[in-house]
């Protein structure tokens, strides 16, 4: 059970407060919702940019990484299709210089051409080295494209393509700030060894004076339903061929969203998953394979992928991960295999919260999903989930006319 | 509403304390345990870790094959029965071989804590090593290798570690395709025979630790006899070899990765400590000289880290990039343009403030948390030390001169000897 208090301020800011006694740290957590869902389609990967930018400092602060070293503190961020999220960890007793930084970088950032023109730069070398160098590493763009026809989710967090990170402009970057960098856009969550009254008032000190912004209103358009199956083949110079798949799923907070979750577990968590069972271990046809759901806010995907071992046709591969997936849809899981997932779902929920950091940065997240007491329902959550669910579920999304499925074929002579 | 503060607010300054000790007992059969009592959580982490590292090995793959096989079939249980058992209990289970030990960590809930037991026991000492399963793991990871083989960074990292410790010696041999069928059953029985025994295990269990838990953990383990010894030779310390300059070939690839670096002290070292502290200036953290000329002015990389690891019979150090093509013999200038000005140009005051508060942080985030504690334990308890290792480099921290890091930058950055590894 995690306890925490919430405090909203006067400008919009949202404030959670988890404390823990066994540590000597504190982590900071502020979430803003913003994500590159927000982003034009023109301009893509513009949000996790201005995340690099973040950390260039302010007119008051140049240098942001500096003061928080001096306090002890690490800190990073990540951007992901929904949100865009910085987190700090230092000793409790420093706290304040972690507030301190991050509300005079919210209040004003020092935007310079120079600035902007270095970070364009690496993140393009972070666009080679995550993605485009790496051997799979545009997989999932192009299954994404492929799902997804309108919604924003069909690019990728990190650009659509290099040249629209080269044509960011300063003006573009500017807005990109005032119109989505706000308190009343924002979620700050502290856990660790701090008092809930104490950190409340500290938070009150140092964003209580940041007037609230215009906050652009979010036009994001809906998915239309996939009525027909999709299929894109990509010649690549790869060692091995790799099958992707890809299902819609409803959103975040729709009830199946835990189904989902135990489904794409009950193929392919632990070493046991069925997945792996018959079509590794048993059948030898790949050579590992992985199933997963997005985890989006909007209307999301089950995705699966896999890398054939040598000799094995893509067909039959495919055809192999369709028997299994049948299976799913004609026969109930047996109560051990359910229980199986759930003790496993639990597992992983404790150890999750053995951190500090992820108690923040879960806290603030469950809250922009409606209400950070969710963590401490997600356990129950899944416990409630039965077979009869699992079935229907299977059956509602894990459809031929609701799929889209990418062959990666590799063009090496030898790769069969 | 309130004005925004003027005055920034005050820093105290930045105390490690006392760090947590690890309690030691000893099992029936004399199998030394580590207790780390710490968290809030039901949750224990369990690590069995045996003298079984690549270091042992005369032939390639060897260690880790015999690790990976550990539950691929036991002698009351099939692979399969293995797996679902760790999953239904919600167990996770991490199998490793480094460069010198080899291990199986476990995630386990108290309540199921002695079934995770008894099956731990039966993977660690009862594995039959089948044929058919071998073979199968064999096929499934020469995939994997070959994909592997793929990215520039491993490519480099892997001709790193043959260039300073030599291809004929298991730190630094790498692994090729034809490895991948040159195994069989009877050399991972004799390794699993030579190198997981009892005599040669030590366990660390850490989270939170009560009577039971060791009640528990003595009644599985306690009751094993007792074989084998802690005293098994590795291979002979590699030799020091004269540095060079070599370059991998990757067709068609977009990034270089480069590597400098050598051979170097490891932590039993009295400089150690020190170096550690050089290295975090050149390019162990965000802040680094490193990170701020060749990212933050130059945008070559996305990322450049330097760092000093050690082994149990030598160590190296490493400063690791990858940035693109074009831009390969500009970065490697201006990484050795940074080594020269650490062997020369003092760090100022300020810059040294932030690097002793840093790695203070960094020394308080190494013991929060009952995993962390028991890695912090790991890493030093491996070579013989213990917290005073921890003390030591805190008091270094706080004490080191600017003309200390530009000395000890002329001795463990001797421009001579840092071999320069691309591959791209």
């Amino acid at each position: 059970m995690i306890q925490f208090s919430r405090f909203t301020l006067d400008n919009g800011l949202r404030i959670l407060i988890h404390e823990d006694r066994s540590t000597p740290l504190a982590a900071i957590n502020l979430l803003y919702d913003v994500g590159s869902r927000d982003e034009d389609p023109e301009s893509t990967g513009l949000a996790h940019l201005f995340e690099h930018l973040m950390f260039g400092g302010t007119s008051e602060i140049p240098e942001f990484d500096r003061h928080l070293q001096l306090a002890g503190g690490e800190n990073n961020a990540f951007t992901t299709p929904d949100i865009t999220n910085y987190y700090i960890t230092l000793p409790a007793e420093n706290i304040e210089t972690g507030l301190w930084l991050e509300s005079d970088r919210m209040r004003n950032l020092d935007l310079s051409r120079k600035k902007l023109e270095i970070q364009k730069k690496v993140v393009t070398e972070e666009y080679f080295q995550r993605y485009l160098n790496q051997p799979y590493g545009d997989a999932m763009i192009l299954l994404k494209s492929l799902a997804y026809k309108i919604h924003p989710y069909r690019w990728p967090t990190i650009g659509r393509d290099v040249s629209h990170i080269k044509n960011s402009g300063l003006r573009k970057v500017r807005d990109f700030f005032y119109t989505h960098y706000a308190p009343n856009n924002a979620i700050l969550a502290i856990s660790g060894n701090v008092k809930p009254d104490k950190g409340f008032s500290l938070v009150q000190k140092w964003f209580g004076a940041i007037e609230k912004r215009k906050v652009a209103t979010r036009k994001i358009p809906a998915e239309p339903e996939q009525k027909e199956a999709r299929r894109l083949v990509a010649e690549k110079d790869v060692p091995v061929s790799a099958l992707y798949k890809a299902w819609h799923m409803g959103p975040r907070n729709s009830q199946d969203f835990h189904v989902m979750d135990l489904i794409t577990d009950i193929l392919a968590g632990g070493e046991s998953g069925r997945l792996k069972t018959h079509l590794v271990r048993k059948k030898k046809i790949f050579s590992d394979i992985n199933a997963y759901i997005s985890s989006d806010i909007d209307p999301g995907l089950i995705i699966l992928h896999g890398k054939l071992m040598k000799g094995v046709e893509i067909e039959h591969a495919e055809e192999s991960v369709r028997q299994v997936i049948n299976d799913l849809k004609k026969k109930y899981p047996s109560s051990p295999e359910l229980e199986k997932v759930k003790n496993r779902f639990e597992s992983s929920l404790i150890l999750t919260n053995t951190s500090i950091l992820n108690k923040a940065v879960n806290l603030a997240y469950y809250e922009l999903l409606g209400d950070a007491e969710m963590i401490n329902r997600e356990a129950d959550t899944f416990r409630k989930t039965d077979r009869k669910m699992v079935m229907d579920a299977a059956n509602r999304y894990l459809t031929d006319t609701n799929c889209s499925t990418l062959y990666y074929n590799s063009s090496r002579q030898n790769s069969r | 509403m309130n004005k925004y503060p003027e005055e920034k607010p005050p820093v105290k300054p930045v105390d490690p304390g006392i760090l947590p000790e690890a309690r030691t007992i000893k099992l029936d059969n004399r199998i030394p345990v580590y207790l780390l009592n710490a968290g809030t959580e039901d949750i224990v982490r369990i690590e069995f870790i045996f003298k079984a590292g690549n270091v042992f090995e005369k032939i390639p793959l060897l260690a880790s094959a015999t690790n990976a096989m550990l539950n691929e079939g036991t002698l009351n249980y099939s692979s399969s029965r293995i797996n679902k058992m760790f999953d239904f209990h919600g167990a996770f289970i991490n199998q490793y071989t480094d460069k010198d030990l080899g291990g199986v960590v476990i995630f386990a809930l108290h309540k199921n804590l002695k079934k995770i037991l008894e099956l731990a026991r039966e993977i660690l000492f009862l594995p039959v090593f089948p044929a058919s399963e071998l073979k199968a793991m064999l096929k499934k990871r020469l995939r994997l290798f070959l994909i592997n083989r793929e990215k520039v960074h491993n490519l480099a990292t892997d001709k790193f570690y043959e260039t300073i410790f030599g291809s004929d010696h298991p730190y630094g041999r790498q692994v090729v395709a034809d490895d991948f069928n040159n195994l069989e059953p009877c050399m991972l029985r004799d390794f699993h025979k030579k190198h997981y025994t009892t005599g040669s295990l030590a366990i660390i269990l850490s989270g939170k630790i009560n009577d039971k838990v060791h009640e528990t953990i003595n009644q599985i383990f306690g009751g094993l006899s007792s074989r084998g010894s802690s005293q098994i030779k590795p291979a002979e310390n590699p030799v020091l070899r004269d540095s060079i300059k070599t370059h991998v070939k990757k067709q068609d690839a977009l990034q270089t990765a480069i590597r400098i670096g050598s051979a170097t002290i490891n932590k039993c070292h009295p400089d150690y400590p020190g170096l550690k502290i050089t290295d975090m200036v050149l390019g162990g953290y965000f802040g680094s000289r490193l990170m701020k000329k060749i990212r933050e002015e130059k945008g070559y990389t996305y990322g450049i880290y330097s760092s000093v690891s050690s082994l149990n019979i030598s160590g190296y150090k490493v400063i690791s990039t990858e940035v693109s093509k074009k831009n390969t013999q500009k970065a490697i200038d201006e990484i050795m343009k940074e080594i020269r000005s650490l062997q020369s140009v003092p760090a100022g005051r300020d810059e040294l403030n932030v690097v002793r508060n840093y790695m203070l942080g960094e020394l308080l985030r190494m013991f929060d948390g009952p995993f962390a504690v028991a890695e912090s334990f790991r890493s030093v308890w491996q070579y013989g030390l213990d917290n005073s290792y921890y003390y030591r480099l805190a008091e270094k921290i706080k004490t080191i001169d600017a003309d200390e890091i530009t000395s000890l930058a002329g001795t463990y950055y001797n421009i001579d000897e840092l071999n320069i590894i691309t591959a791209g």
